[in-house]
């Protein structure tokens, strides 16, 4: 394989951005719609890599918001993708600088299990499951894994939305989709030994429930 | 089986990965766009509204006369600071004192100053400043520091420090920025760290989120959040270490990587280092594996073995030999960053050399 494929970033870059970049630029709103829609299911990806998902929708709107103004600053407009990437990290890290340390925060992200809903049905747990797995993952495995995976975007998209080559998006998807079902077969043979454990983990969320409801007014 | 479906959902489905892409499906992107701010145009100069009105041979003429002004101006500039006019510059703000690139000095009257490839950030004891690189991080300048921008290409951002302190928080993806220091290079792994270099060329790399490569010739180090590593002229990068690890196993270290003249005092200073070692210090422990000599390897390998066993496939033989994949296995099993990034970015970094030597 050809080492430099894997590093150096990539000339290529989604067609049209940059007439679009040129239009927005000149006031276009149109224009900055069509590339939110281009670029909103990167973001997202970006941010719930890093980020609780009930605050990613919020902060794609505040990525959008934020590059907006300094659009006048991208000095390269076939580099939209990369430069509004570089926007949306910035951003996630800004908000744990906000809201608590860095550190506890990325701890917290791969071994909670709050993606699960209030009410949540046996796939929604699932799913929230498998999320944290990928969420505890090296950064850039679960980036490439989550654009691929939860925004279904393609491997040849992800690399000309974000900038890195095609060889490092492939390598980041093989080795980060190894780790993920190595993680997913621990996982599994964990949960065979654990079922009576969960047992006794419902019974007492259930008791704790009818304590709640007893308590209620 | 091969990835097809994985890469670009063409070939033969992979039941697994359909199953993951339904059941995760619910978590992408669902959101409509929402209404944006009528926008901040950018107005064009005034000079190009002017043309308007003019006749073609009064455009010719104004054009022309326009050219000639922006060569003498290009031409002046470039005889003052030949190495600026090589590529874009980063952005230099000016938080303290007066921070100067070449001979200016930066932001004096408010505003902020370029460091353009080949020129210096110098601050005295009284400056500080805030280098924005290339859209992809940050680098705060410490008092007393010396810092040239190497290059700033796309994917390749890269600063020499020649003396004092930075602290970089970089957030591209690893191995798009690296520092040179007189004797060791840094490269960002997905990170924030502060770099020291002193007079005499040594230096000290600390790292507080991510991790940090760290390499002269073939001696590396791998630097992950809150360790230390020191570097020195001639020899390169020590052995890292948590910097909570015991004070009397940090002097052992830096007696062995430094100071230790004799293979007898060397093994000595190994003892202790061993028989210290916590079971974080794994991290210490790993990087001895390929500094020790032949004769001790098999101590250090029993030492790492007790505290993280290898991963299947990593042979005691295997590692006494320096087999280089059993030793990033046994890297990876430590759970401090997959040394495959490490791997990608410096055999990219040393073509790149040999291609441009």
């Amino acid at each position: 394989m050809d080492c430099r494929l894997v590093t150096a970033a990539t000339a290529s870059e989604p067609a049209g951005d940059s007439a679009l970049v040129h239009a927005a630029r000149q006031g276009d709103r149109a224009a900055f719609g069509n590339l939110y829609a281009r670029h909103a299911r990167m973001v997202h990806g970006i941010l719930l890599a890093k980020v609780p998902a009930e605050d990613v929708d919020d902060l794609v709107q505040d990525v959008f918001l934020k590059a907006m103004p300094r659009l006048s600053d991208l000095r390269d407009v076939s580099r939209f993708g990369p430069w509004l990437a570089a926007i949306t990290r910035n951003r996630a890290n800004d908000y744990h600088r906000q809201n608590r340390a860095v550190a506890a925060v990325t701890e917290s992200l791969s071994e909670d299990d709050s993606e699960v809903p209030a009410a949540s049905t046996a796939s929604d747990t699932e799913a929230a499951m498998i999320l944290s797995h990928v969420r505890s993952l090296s950064e850039t495995y679960r980036e490439t894994l989550i654009l691929r995976l939860v925004e279904g975007m393609t491997g040849p998209e992800i690399a000309a939305r974000t900038g890195l080559t095609p060889g490092s998006v492939r390598v980041n998807l093989h080795r980060g989709m190894q780790q993920l079902r190595e993680k997913l077969s621990q996982s599994a043979s964990g949960a065979k030994g654990q079922s009576g454990f969960d047992a006794e983990k419902n019974a007492a969320a259930q008791k704790q429930s009818n304590l709640r409801k007893r308590n209620e007014p | 089986m091969n990835d097809d479906y994985l890469w670009d959902g063409s070939g033969e489905p992979d039941p697994e990965i359909q199953k993951l892409e339904k059941t995760l499906a619910k978590f992408g992107h669902q959101g409509q766009a929402p209404e944006f701010p009528e926008m901040v145009v950018t107005r064009r100069p005034r000079i190009l509204q002017w043309g308007i009105g003019l006749r073609w041979p009064q455009v010719f003429a104004a054009a022309a006369a326009l050219i000639l002004l922006i060569v003498a101006v290009e031409i002046l500039r470039w005889a003052r600071h030949p190495a600026a006019n090589s590529g874009s510059g980063w952005e230099v703000e000016r938080v303290a004192g007066t921070p100067r690139v070449e001979s200016n000095a930066t932001g004096k009257t408010g505003g902020n100053g370029k460091l353009g490839i080949g020129q210096t950030l110098v601050t005295d004891s009284h400056s500080q400043a805030n280098i924005t690189v290339a859209e992809i991080g940050t680098v705060n300048v410490e008092p007393n520091t010396r810092l040239r921008l190497v290059d700033g290409g796309a994917g390749h951002n890269r600063l020499a420090l020649e003396r004092g302190t930075i602290h970089a928080f970089i957030w591209a993806a690893p191995g798009q920025f690296a520092v040179d220091t007189p004797s060791a290079i840094a490269v960002d792994l997905g990170c924030r760290y502060t770099l020291q270099v002193d007079d005499s060329g040594a230096g000290t790399l600390r790292t507080t989120l991510g991790w940090v490569g760290f390499k002269l010739n073939n001696r590396e180090a791998f630097i992950p959040a809150g360790a230390v590593c020191a570097t020195r002229p001639k020899i390169g990068p020590g052995t890292p270490y948590f910097d909570d690890a015991p004070k009397s196993f940090c002097e052992a270290l830096s007696k062995f990587d430094f100071s230790a003249s004799t293979p007898e005092e060397r093994s000595a200073e190994l003892d202790k280092i061993l028989a210290e070692a916590r079971p974080r210090d794994a991290l210490t422990v790993w990087h001895l594996l390929a500094r020790v000599e032949d004769a001790q390897r098999g101590r250090v390998y029993d030492r790492l073995a007790s505290l993280v066993p290898p991963p299947a496939g990593v042979t005691r033989e295997g590692i006494l030999s320096l087999n280089q994949k059993m030793l990033d296995a046994w890297w990876n099993q430590l759970d401090l960053g997959d040394v495959f990034l490490w791997r990608t970015w410096e055999r990219s970094w040393s073509q790149e050399k040999r291609a441009g030597s």
